[in-house]
């Protein structure tokens, strides 16, 4: 306990206090924290235990215990029904990692460029650009969803992962924003240094400044993909044809689909599971990859979101 | 912090004084237009065509009747008839009471929440990180993939809620997503566990930015942990309620949910005006895109003045 107080945040208290009331209410009001903190934990996994939970019943026990959270014996039932009948999860699997892997490599790229031409060079209207595109931001985007169906029908771009990977990868102003921070806080003398060696702008930047940045593009390429993967609205919009369909807009069909027929190309599962605990499988599975690189890249994604949304 | 940097040279970090440099400055520097402009282009192209450019379109579209199976409507103005249509069509007022009735759940509830959670994970210094990172967690799930969760949490039959209640002893459970009595609300208590994290996120760094000698003077004159809240925390936290609501405000225009879950019923009870203009726009009949566009302008005005009424809150 005094550990957690010596290093805590709040107390860099004088040493004439240490015996006080003071200490003791601090110690008191951090066990509290820390017990209601737990039931909030408790209260956002819930659903989540529940839904992994739920995918390892068979139909037994999920018709009789549906609210349980603990399966006995774990079934892996639905995930079987998953992967041997719904023909379009890996089809649509596959379209979201080549539209999330699509715009975070986009996004990488032009942000890279761009930021690093407002934090370096100079060219006439550098400031004023940048400021706009800062601005444009908050000016409210009524009937842009509508705008952007009339542009993508327009460039024949509906239905296409191109089209999305495009339309996605323009998100770029907090991208280009973060960047250019990364540039801006690499220390003028060491691009100066390799100026006066002879080497060209094209040189220093690919060279020398570039190397320095990387994670600030691992935190662009974070944010990016899992925002894309998430996205449900504008793809929906833009996508209704069944090749082009992403996981995160498709599941909802996969979960409305007849259950009776699909049971007929395998046989041998019929009347063993309930389609509850299966819609609950592909729900997880469909938000795997997002939850992995959520936990991965962890400190990435909070410097994003702390760099891009606060310091703005 | 970045005032006195070299700006000519480097780019300002500082928003503000990059302003204020803007005029009179850039004498006797060498532009690399060349340079500079080629390395935006890649950028500045796919904004301008997916992000400026819709924002006029979207404008100029609520002053048309364009419907998109005619592309011959696509020009064709028609003052402020849509408004006008807006203000008489009994079903958007409608759809307008549920949006503000859903807005005025979600958005008071997720600030407190948020604010509540965020104290709390100030207080504590071990386990900080991983209690952050389980609190944005629900954020970054598909949205479907949440909401579609919570239908099966709230199912009548076999749902976690209805089934824990008669194992408490209630007798029938109501129909959560299935009564008019019960479905906004219950979309909007999923909505909510999906969007807190954000403002919990922000309120901490709020908090953690609060000097700490501020905490403990008032400490040592015998304050409770209540009154420093009451009096320290939440007064000193004003601007970062105001983005939060700023960036919440949105929810007045709140179309997945609805769109995912009840497609408006039971008997338009979840019709929110969002899924209102989404219907109008991509779903029914000749898709009136201008229609839409009209009521989302309405919808992003509205928007606009609150927004503009917090800041002006904020900075008293």
């Amino acid at each position: 306990m005094a550990e957690t107080l010596t290093s805590g945040r709040m107390v860099s208290a004088p040493t004439q206090v240490k015996s006080s009331p003071l200490r003791s209410w601090f110690q008191r009001s951090n066990l509290l924290a820390h017990l209601c903190l737990i039931v909030v934990v408790f209260l956002i996994l819930l659903p989540v235990i529940w839904m992994i939970s739920t995918s390892l019943k068979d139909g037994k026990q999920f018709y009789t215990h549906s609210a349980s959270l603990i399966p006995v014996p774990p079934s892996t039932i639905n995930y079987e029904y998953m992967f041997s009948a719904i023909q379009e999860l890996p089809i649509y699997m596959r379209n979201s990692f080549i539209l999330a892997i699509g715009v975070a490599v986009i996004q990488v790229f032009a942000a890279s460029l761009a930021g690093y031409s407002f934090a370096r060079v100079n060219f006439r209207g550098r400031d004023l650009i940048f400021i706009g595109i800062v601005v444009s931001m908050f000016i409210p985007k009524s009937g842009g969803l509508m705008a952007l169906y009339e542009l993508m029908s327009f460039l024949k771009l509906r239905n296409s992962l191109f089209g999305l990977i495009l339309l996605f990868s323009a998100g770029l102003p907090i991208p280009i924003f973060i960047m250019r921070q990364a540039f801006l806080a690499i220390p003028r003398e060491i691009e100066e240094s390799a100026l006066i060696d002879g080497a060209s702008w094209l040189q220093v930047f690919a060279q020398v400044s570039l190397p320095l940045v990387t994670s600030a593009m691992v935190v662009i390429a974070t944010l990016a993909f899992v925002g894309v993967w998430s996205d449900y609205l504008v793809t929906f919009t833009m996508i209704d044809k069944n090749t082009q369909m992403t996981i995160s807009v498709g599941i909802q069909k996969l979960l409305s689909a007849s259950y009776e027929s699909a049971t007929t190309t395998v046989p041998h599962l019929r009347g063993k599971f309930a389609h509850e605990a299966a819609d609950a499988a592909m729900l997880l599975f469909s938000a795997f990859p997002v939850i992995i690189i959520y936990a991965l890249l962890q400190r990435w994604f909070m410097k994003g979101l702390t760099d891009g949304a606060i310091k703005f | 912090m970045a005032a006195n940097e070299p700006t000519s040279l480097s780019g300002n970090r500082d928003l503000g004084a990059l302003l204020k440099n803007l005029r009179g400055k850039d004498k006797g520097v060498k532009y690399n237009n060349l340079l500079g402009y080629g390395f935006i282009a890649p950028a500045m192209i796919l904004y301008l065509v997916f992000n400026i450019w819709p924002i006029f379109r979207g404008l100029l579209m609520a002053f048309t009747d364009y419907r998109f199976v005619y592309p011959e409507t696509r020009w064709k103005f028609n003052g402020i008839d849509n408004f006008v249509k807006m203000a008489e069509d009994e079903n958007a007022r409608t759809a307008m009471v549920v949006a503000l009735k859903y807005t005025a759940i979600v958005l008071p509830v997720t600030i407190l929440l948020a604010l509540f959670v965020a104290i709390l994970i100030s207080r504590v210094h071990r386990g900080a990180s991983f209690y952050r990172w389980v609190v944005y967690l629900p954020s970054i799930l598909p949205l479907a993939v949440s909401f579609l969760m919570f239908r099966e949490i709230y199912g009548a039959k076999f749902g976690l809620i209805s089934n824990t209640l008669i194992g408490l002893g209630i007798k029938n459970p109501p129909n959560w997503l299935g009564s008019t009595q019960y479905a906004l609300p219950s979309i909007a208590a999923a909505h909510i566990w999906i969007i807190f994290g954000f403002p919990t996120l922000l309120f901490l760094i709020g908090i953690y930015n609060i000097n700490s000698e501020v905490f403990e003077a008032s400490a040592l004159d015998g304050a409770s942990a209540w009154q420093q809240m009451r009096w320290i925390t939440v007064p000193l936290l004003k601007p970062t309620f105001a983005l939060i609501i700023v960036l919440l405000i949105g929810i007045i225009g709140t179309t997945e949910p609805m769109l995912i879950l009840t497609q408006g019923g039971p008997e338009n009870s979840t019709r929110s005006i969002g899924l209102h203009l989404y219907e109008l726009a991509f779903v029914r009949g000749d898709l009136r895109l201008g229609y839409a566009a009209a009521i989302s302008l309405v919808l992003g005005v509205i928007s606009a003045i609150i927004a503009a009424l917090v800041f002006r809150w904020a900075r008293e």
